[in-house]
């Protein structure tokens, strides 16, 4: 079953996001911050990647930037947690490579769809 | 569980944040100039609107974007973090508490805090920004009007930005989204592919031509590419439709952003999910884990359980000839005590965690009582157990008051009596052997016997003209009933007096004085004991029943010559390395009717300072002791502080060697008495 | 002196019944989590002496209550029939477990509200609020205690408080 990855700072968030998409049959995994979603990134190996992009440590962006430097995480689809009004962030997140978003506050059920969505399930 | 219930978690986020905010606030009203910390809270109040919204919290995202919003702005350097402005949101954060604890609100009182709020950012340098609407819904996407009844067939020709593929996007599934919507007929477009020595094998040359019959609006198909949509050439043309422009330019932006369905929301319930965490270190990414504290009992009742198993196991190795069993035996209670060490430490935190609550508590006193205070503190990584520093707050709290109403004067006060303007609270604390020492100082005025006196005496506490110590006047404001303010203060008569000050710390097992030597303020000093469950204990015998003696205390045991114990009974005085220390007969305390051992032995133990040694019949070796409480009714006992089951299910009493040193230091060991 | 119509469901209650010195005294049986045989004693110094000292029950350390004290009765040395009950009471707010002496034990039955009366307020050899009733059954008279009010008294009789019985 495919694998996925959720980075966010929140732990509230990221709880949400594992019951919902484990709910769906994805096994999913958590990090805690940009650099932490490097590191477990390249130690596993996932079918997409959930981010958020306000973090400590190494904030979202970053992160996606890295990742897409390496050619393990070339083509994984990375999504990103952004806020209605942020135009500008949803420009520089593509930029950095990200395939999609999701606004926040999300509904759970949305997220599922935006992922099956992007590994067409 | 409770505990994976995100909004329970999110519970105990918000309160972290909080904290955080908090904290870095009162740091930038310091440095004021410092841009990590603006982008440190600004990251806080942007997490705490974000997650808010998902989970609910409505009212709270709403009213934190606000503050979010400003402190964007100063981020970008729009606008001055002046110490205005950081008060203002200061002033937010009890309403912002209110809000995340789901406690009801005055919305006025959260309209005026964002209208002070507003006018300290227009003061800042910025122009009010237009108050945003909390998050909006997106606008119905064009076409979605036309969701007419019946199929239609459009035409679909695109094409994505040759670097999609690097981006994780994925042509196959947007073509089967198309075909979930309705029949398809597809074709690819293979004119811009290169020549081979040209291709990248990364990039997309490829585009597409798709026919679909659906009956869903075209806003559907729209959605298929939401997320690429500004980077691709993108045509929907409704076949069979005429007067349709040939070719209809991809709809300027439309809503890309999925529309959000109203949030699941669970009410917030007014009651707060204790915190759950053993680690101190609020919201950092720190590689920590996150324990009910709950768990953390039960952990400790089972370690409890194996160190008197492991006495038992003991016991019946020590009387066994079995060498195997012996050793093995050594090895558990080996490691059992670094089990129960390593237990100690998971509960235990450091006190900063506690003091830091204070600042903020400080900067509202010298607001209320217009003295300005300075709070400095000692000793912020000392560590206690988790649930005493829960318990301490309150108590620390009311003495803080205290300082701050009673103690301080007025600057003006201050700076008639050569003192500096503001007035100095320090908050101390440090590990003295099994304890750790809190203490509140301040640099005021100091206890005023003679109030103190007067107002024991009107509530008959003290006889009119009798006389008693400086200590003992001092002790008189730990009475039940006793307040020496003339008026009942807002801060610090609650209900809340020395008393219940003195209960709960005497509640904890600890100890608490007052000293307010003539000119040097006052200071109240609390020691509470490390551990509350398991403690090293030496044990020793006493005619028939055992006694354990905490090991912390012990210093040294010696042997009671026949000489020293053919002096009277009654306080003796014994000389050690040339200090006289004084010593009791356990036996007489205890009234044993059994004869005494040929040759006895005195423990010396310590506290606070004051010296005794004990005199018991048999010293039987070290015991790691399990605490059990004694029933109320023994409770009372002071000479006692608990109990614990032996390896052979006997009972021993824990002696609690406070109240014998101050016992022989008062007076002369007459046997325990009842109180009648 | 309250009378505990508490005690009565539907005018009766199961009691366990047990010996003090000759007195046959009663209590509900709910409140009774087991019967032990002697079990070694620690005493507690300084303690009063109505709980003045402490057994190891099922890994917990709790005191022992001497009714007899409580009752001015004699106290006899331990026999074969000795038996320490062990209840569950409530004591200032918390539940508390209590082991309670007994010359011995005999059973539970139960008692009917129709054949109790409170306890007389003259002629009373014993502290009128110590006692919650008094049954009849046969020739013998069973005393139902108060053990609340006894627990709160610490288990003093009153100094002088003997009246002679009639």
């Amino acid at each position: 079953m495919p694998s996925i990855l959720t980075v966010d700072d929140s732990a509230s968030i990221r709880q949400t996001i594992k019951i919902a998409l484990s709910s769906e049959g994805y096994s999913v995994a958590e990090a805690v911050d940009g650099a932490d979603g490097v590191k477990k990134a390249d130690a596993g190996a996932y079918d997409l990647i959930v981010t958020d992009l306000n973090m400590p440590i190494m904030d979202g962006l970053t992160m996606i930037r890295e990742l897409r430097k390496k050619p393990a995480h070339a083509g994984t689809p990375i999504l990103f947690l952004t806020t209605e009004s942020d135009a500008d962030m949803k420009a520089q997140a593509k930029a950095a490579g990200a395939t999609g978003w999701l606004t926040k506050p999300f509904d759970p059920d949305q997220l599922v769809k935006v992922v099956n969505k992007v590994l067409a399930r | 569980m409770s505990s994976a219930d995100p909004v329970e978690i999110f519970r105990v986020e918000a309160q972290e944040l909080l904290e955080q905010i908090e904290q870095g606030l009162l740091d930038l009203s310091h440095t004021p100039g410092d841009k990590e910390l603006v982008a440190a809270v600004f990251r806080a109040l942007h997490t705490l609107k974000g997650s808010g919204a998902m989970f609910g919290f409505d009212a709270l995202a709403g009213f934190t974007h606000h503050c979010e919003t400003a402190f964007d702005r100063v981020r970008k350097g729009e606008v001055v973090a002046t110490p205005d402005l950081v008060a203002a949101v200061l002033n937010a954060m009890d309403h912002m508490r209110a809000l995340a604890e789901g406690r009801p609100c005055d919305a006025h009182v959260g309209d005026a805090l964002l209208v002070e709020l507003e006018r300290v950012v227009a003061a800042a340098g910025g122009a009010p920004t237009a108050m945003p609407a909390a998050v909006a819904s997106a606008a119905p996407a064009p076409g979605d009007a036309d969701q007419g009844a019946g199929l239609k067939t459009w035409r679909v020709v695109f094409t994505l930005a040759q670097d999609v593929l690097i981006n994780g996007t994925r042509p196959l599934p947007m073509l089967d989204e198309l075909r979930d919507l309705g029949e398809c007929r597809i074709r690819a477009i293979t004119d811009a592919i290169p020549p081979l020595e040209a291709l990248t094998p990364t990039h997309c040359h490829l585009g597409w031509e798709v026919e679909v019959t659906t009956d869903q609006p075209r806003s559907a198909i729209e959605d298929v590419f939401m997320f690429v949509i500004d980077d691709m050439t993108l045509d929907i043309t409704e076949i069979g439709r005429e007067a349709d422009p040939a070719v209809e330019a991809p709809p300027a932006a439309p809503a890309a952003s999925v529309p959000p369905q109203p949030t699941t929301a669970a009410t917030p319930e007014p009651e707060i999910a204790s915190a759950a965490n053993g680690d101190a270190k609020a919201g950092r990414a720190d590689a920590s884990v996150r324990v009910p504290a709950q768990r953390l009992d039960e952990l400790m009742d089972r370690v409890g359980e194996l160190v008197i198993a492991q006495s038992r196991l003991k016991q019946i190795a020590g009387a066994s000839q079995d060498m195997n069993l012996r050793s093995v035996a050594e090895e558990i209670e080996h490691l059992a005590s670094e089990l129960r060490d390593s237990m100690m430490s998971v509960r235990m935190v450091p006190v900063a965690q506690l003091f830091s609550r204070f600042r903020r508590l400080i900067h509202d006193l010298s607001r209320d009582t217009g003295k300005e205070i300075d709070l400095i503190t000692e000793g912020e990584t000392t560590e206690l157990d988790k649930t005493v520093i829960e318990r301490l707050a309150d108590p620390l709290i009311h003495l803080i008051r205290n300082s701050a109403d009673h103690g301080l004067e007025s600057p003006e006060e201050r700076l008639a009596a050569g003192k500096p303007a503001a007035g100095r609270i320090i908050l101390a604390a440090r590990q003295a052997g099994a304890e750790v020492v809190i203490t509140v100082k301040d640099d005021g005025r100091g206890v005023n016997r003679d109030r103190v006196r007067a107002k024991a005496e009107e509530n008959g506490l003290l006889a009119p003209g009798a006389v008693i110590s400086d200590a003992e006047l001092l002790q008189m404001i730990f009475q039940p009933g006793f307040s020496t303010a003339a008026k009942v203060t807002n801060l610090s008569g609650r209900g809340v007096g020395m008393d219940v000050v003195k209960r709960t710390i005497e509640g904890l097992r600890g100890s608490l004085e007052l000293s307010s030597p003539a000119g040097e303020g006052s200071q109240v000093a609390l020691r509470i004991p490390l551990t509350l469950a398991i403690i090293d204990g030496l044990l020793v015998r006493v005619g028939p029943e055992r006694y354990v003696i905490p090991l912390s205390a012990v210093e040294e045991c010696l042997e009671l010559t026949p000489e020293q114990d053919a002096r009277s009974t009654g306080r003796s005085v014994l000389t050690i390395r040339d200090q006289l220390v004084p010593f009791m007969r356990l036996r007489s305390m205890f009234n044993t009717k059994a004869p005494p051992d040929a040759y006895q032995k005195i423990v010396v133990v310590s506290t606070g300072g004051e010296r005794v040694g004990l005199v018991v019949d048999q010293i039987l070796g070290d015991h790691q002791t399990v605490i059990k409480p004694l029933s109320v009714f023994h409770s009372e006992v002071g000479a006692f502080s608990g109990a614990t089951i032996l390896g052979d299910g006997g009972v021993a009493l824990i002696l609690d060697v406070g109240h014998l040193t101050s016992e022989a230091a008062l007076s002369d060991p007459s046997p325990l008495r009842a109180a009648s | 002196m309250t009378q505990h119509t508490t005690l009565f469901d539907n005018g009766a209650v199961d009691v366990l019944t047990f010996d003090l010195d000759g007195e046959v005294f009663a209590i509900e049986a709910t409140l009774v989590q087991e019967v032990v045989d002697k079990a070694p004693e620690t005493s507690v110094p300084g303690a009063p002496a109505f709980v003045d000292a402490v057994i190891n029950f099922r890994g917990r350390i709790i005191p022992l209550a001497d009714l007899r004290l409580a009752f001015s009765l004699d106290a006899h040395d331990a026999s074969l029939d000795s038996r320490i009950i062990v209840i569950a009471q409530e004591i200032e707010g918390e539940t508390t477990l209590i082991g309670l002496r007994a010359d011995k034990v005999y059973e539970v039955t139960t008692l009917n509200e129709a054949a109790t009366e409170a306890p007389p307020r003259i002629g009373l050899r014993w502290r009128q609020d110590f006692v919650q009733c008094l049954a009849k059954r046969d020739d013998d008279i069973i005393v139902v205690p108060d053990l609340a009010a006894i627990f709160a008294a610490r288990g003093q009789p009153r100094a002088g408080a003997t009246v002679i019985p009639l």
